[in-house]
């Protein structure tokens, strides 16, 4: 043993180090950092920090960080408020620390604060990363490409089962006067483990495609509105895959959900899906309506119109018939006129005679030589005479 | 759709007799035998118009 060096019991050392850090690292520090670990208990939140290689597999360094409950009661709100998430592992974020090294519990970092802009800032560079990875891939608008039927009446709903999202639209449906089927397929919407629960439910349905109409996908709003889940690329991937269109409610503000971007349709609430479904229903039923209505109308006209055109024809052939007869019987009554005009008995009784020389009348007395027999017609009678 | 070809087809006939008629075609023997083809021709119209009528409001009423 070097007798050289001090002889210290363990907190006598651990205090040494406790000392020169104080004193050497009274400042504090801005760090950004990955989450590995992160949990509350007692109110204080214990986190585990690294920082990966530039190939991000690798750790390169490694602590331990705490927030005391006084601070923590102060900041998680502030944090949740401005960035909707939950401090989660893998989380990239900016918190200012100060060291501390205590005898009994070892070296940690103590944090004061948060910058809650810094994790937006980079989630919204992930985001944009998965959006660019899903147009390379070129299914970022596959789901819009996509025709909703006229109106859809079987419905696949992924939601919580206990979610109060989906008691509300299974009974909007159900009050409507339409006859919607709809099948839940349960995932957890929230926390961890909403990506693989939801591409199950989408499996699961895909399974029994023909069976539904579209997929609707929705929770209610609640108390958290952490979305992190939604926004990964295998969740995207398989919904912008998917044969069905789908329509998301997920119940947030935010307008960049990589989940809605590739939904065939966003709504905001499960409460707006129901609408939306039931407003395409209702749309449908008008148009039949209408359409009845104008066939019935444009039919009851036709038949009155083919009416008035029977009752036309009706009366007008017997005033054909009428004036037609009207016009043969004037007819004949001139003919007959003519005729009686033309009547030699009526030449006989205003003193003209006819004569007659072997039954032919006789117009020119230059016919008729010494000796011809003649006969002459009076009105009341004939003589005969010889030519001398 | 057949029925409407046969109320067509004796409308147009009707109309053929009346064509004639105001155009003075027809002589005064065929005149009482279109006129009675005519009647018989506007019943069969009227009766068939009767009947769509009815088929139309019985229609509605199932509703």
């Amino acid at each position: 043993m070097n007798e050289s060096s001090p002889r210290l019991s363990l907190y006598q050392l651990n205090h040494l180090v406790h000392n020169i850090l104080e004193q050497e690292l009274s400042t504090e520090y801005w760090v950004e950092a990955e989450l590995s670990e992160c949990r509350e208990s007692r109110g204080h939140c214990y986190m585990e920090l690294i920082e990966r290689d530039q190939q991000g597999a690798t750790p390169i360094a490694r602590a331990s960080a705490k927030c005391w409950a006084s601070r923590w009661q102060l900041l998680r709100p502030h944090f949740e408020r401005a960035t909707g998430l939950h401090l989660a592992p893998g989380m990239k974020v900016l918190l200012k620390v100060g060291a501390q090294f205590h005898e009994a519990f070892g070296f940690s970092w103590i944090v004061s604060d948060i910058d809650p802009t810094y994790t937006l800032g980079d989630q919204a560079r992930r985001r944009q990363e998965i959006i660019r990875q899903l147009k390379d891939e070129g299914v970022f608008d596959l789901q819009r490409e996509l025709q909703l039927p006229l109106f859809c009446l079987n419905i696949a709903v992924i939601s919580s089962q206990t979610a109060a999202g989906y008691g509300d639209f299974a009974a909007q449906l159900n009050d409507s006067p339409f006859a919607f089927r709809t099948q839940l397929f349960p995932a957890v919407m929230q926390g961890e483990g909403v990506e693989q629960s939801i591409i199950a439910a989408l499996n699961h349905i895909n399974n029994d495609c023909d069976a539904f109409d579209c997929v609707v996908i929705i929770r209610g709003g609640g108390a958290t509105s952490d979305m992190s889940g939604f926004d990964t690329l295998a969740l995207a991937e398989n919904v912008a895959n998917f044969p069905l269109p789908i329509i998301t409610g997920i119940g947030h503000d935010r307008d960049e959900c990589i989940l809605d971007m590739v939904s065939h349709r966003r709504v905001k609430t499960p409460t707006a899906a129901a609408a939306f479904l039931i407003d395409m229903a209702q749309e449908c039923m008008n148009f039949l309506n209408e359409a009845q209505a104008l066939i019935v109308r444009q039919t009851l006209q036709k038949l009155s119109i083919l009416g008035a055109q029977l009752n036309t024809i009706s009366t007008t052939l017997p005033l054909l018939a009428e004036r037609r007869i009207t016009a043969e019987r004037h007819k004949i009554s001139i003919t007959e006129e003519k005729l009686k005009a033309s009547d030699p008995k009526l030449l006989l009784k205003r003193g003209y005679s006819i004569t007659y020389s072997q039954g032919k009348i006789i117009r020119d007395p230059e016919n008729l030589k010494q000796g011809d027999h003649i006969e002459t017609l009076f009105e009341k009678g004939t003589i005969q005479s010889e030519i001398i | 759709m057949k029925q409407e070809e046969k109320y067509e087809q004796a409308f147009q006939e009707l109309q053929g007799i009346v064509r004639s008629m105001e155009g003075d075609e027809l002589d005064i023997d065929q005149m009482s035998e279109q006129l009675k083809r005519a009647q018989v021709l506007i019943k069969t119209c009227k009766d068939k118009l009767t009947k769509a009528d009815e088929e139309i409001k019985r229609i509605l009423s199932e509703e």
